[in-house]
């Protein structure tokens, strides 16, 4: 623009002298420092797409870093969570087989208590059947007193039947102290069969409460690991999700540096414009068509952002875009 | 066996986007930083090429033309993906035989919709 007002200006005696010497001057400035300014353009572009490469070489870095953890993490999910979901569902089969196992056992005690109790009626009946044998050797032994008391009445002639009676007696005697003795072996074999009762139901009691306890007990540490086994998964399945985002979010920065491969070409374009002003700095004063220059500029834009900005307009940030197909 | 696409792009970070995204679905890639470089590299079979417009040493549309002209990949697809949104670049693609026109910046997904559309084409 400098050049061209320079070129529309007509020249005008003494101010002419001065407006020369400080366009050479000028000229010269620009000489200088449109190399300067071309450069320095260089290396902020190196230095930027440099930058970017090894910013967008990690993220991709990450990406693939994300993608390896959730894949792993959803072999992990398919295959790891399943197995947990059996082991608990095992755990808890084996447990009732336990609970049945044990609850078996305790029917048996009862039916073995049972059995016993019903032995218990018949020590009851032998018992009955001693004092009957005893009630029966108490009769005969009245019936012997009473046969000894009149065959001594009956003096010499009842002499033998005294003898019988005697024996009888004696008989009888002894078969008190065997129904004595049946009725005492009896209460010995109930009181023994009394406390093997107690004993049992105490023992099934003990048992059944041991068995209640365990069985719950069981129950409360599966319920736990369930518990435990739900919140782990649910925690995987928030990391996973994290993950996803996170990598969604990299993956989506990955694709905005792709502003460097234009910033780089707006950038190359205007040092290379910087060098052929230069050149055209160089050549002989009046040879300059400042008009042709920036149309040959436009005419090298590569994006629309430089020819809005050509025209004065507002280069408006470029939005992704469909594919155009031929 | 993975289909062989051909990146060509003076930008590193496009090459390193388009190259990830594409791997990532399956493919094999293969990457040049120019036409020169681009042609220094087609040997063997190329399933579909992705080539920039504007490039040192030798531009995409002349890349596009010597492709054409070479009897091995005159049918391989090529999809142009520039900053260019000019019709007329776009016309000079399309008479050079190229068969999508992608503007950076550009979503891996709509590459990789194109990519799939015109390999399997």
């Amino acid at each position: 623009m400098m050049l061209m007002r320079r070129k529309s200006t007509p020249p005008d005696s003494a101010a002419q002298a001065d407006e020369s010497t400080a366009s050479d001057a000028l000229r010269q400035t620009c000489l200088d420092a449109l190399p300067i300014w071309a450069k320095q353009i260089d290396t902020a572009r190196a230095q930027t797409e440099q930058a970017i490469v090894e910013l967008s070489a990690r993220f991709a870095d990450i990406v693939s870093g994300l993608d390896a953890a959730l894949l792993d993490s959803k072999d992990s999910a398919a295959t790891g969570a399943p197995d947990l979901a059996a082991t608990m569902d095992d755990g808890n089969r084996q447990l009732a087989r336990v609970m049945e196992a044990l609850e078996a056992i305790r029917d048996s005690r009862q039916m073995l208590a049972q059995e016993i109790r019903s032995l218990a009626v018949y020590t009851g009946e032998l018992s009955k059947m001693a004092d009957q044998v005893g009630m029966i050797a108490f009769q005969t032994n009245m019936l012997a007193l009473n046969a000894a008391i009149e065959a001594a009445h009956a003096g010499e002639a009842g002499k033998g039947f005294a003898v019988v009676a005697h024996e009888v007696r004696q008989l009888s005697n002894s078969a008190r102290e065997t129904g004595k003795l049946i009725s005492e072996r009896v209460g010995a074999i109930n009181e023994s069969l009394s406390h093997i009762v107690e004993t049992n139901e105490e023992a099934a009691r003990t048992e059944g409460d041991a068995v209640r306890e365990s069985g719950a007990r069981i129950q409360d540490v599966l319920a736990r690991f369930r518990s435990m086994n739900m919140r782990i998964s649910q925690s995987a399945a928030d990391l996973r999700n994290k993950s996803a985002a996170i990598k969604d979010d990299v993956a989506e920065s990955l694709v905005q540096l792709q502003f460097q491969d234009r910033v780089g070409q707006i950038l190359a374009h205007v040092a290379s414009t910087m060098r052929d002003l230069h050149e055209r700095c160089r050549e002989p004063s009046g040879s300059h068509d400042g008009v042709q220059f920036l149309a040959d500029m436009a005419r090298t834009y590569t994006t629309e952002e430089q020819r809005r900005n050509h025209q004065g307009e507002t280069a408006e940030p470029i939005a992704a875009q469909a594919v155009e197909f031929f | 066996m993975s289909k062989r696409i051909l990146i060509v792009d003076d930008s590193a970070s496009v090459r390193q986007v388009a190259g990830i995204a594409l791997s990532r679905a399956g493919y094999e890639v293969i990457e040049a930083c120019d036409g020169q470089d681009a042609l220094s590299k087609l040997n063997g079979k190329v399933h579909l090429i992705i080539s920039d417009v504007n490039m040192p040493r030798m531009d995409g549309i002349s890349f596009l033309k010597a492709v054409k002209a070479h009897p091995s990949y005159k049918f391989t697809p090529v999809i142009m993906l520039t900053t260019e949104a000019g019709e007329d670049k776009k016309n000079e693609g399309r008479a050079a035989g190229a068969r999508a026109w992608i503007v950076k910046p550009f979503q891996p997904q709509t590459m990789l919709d194109a990519v799939a559309k015109l390999v399997l084409a």
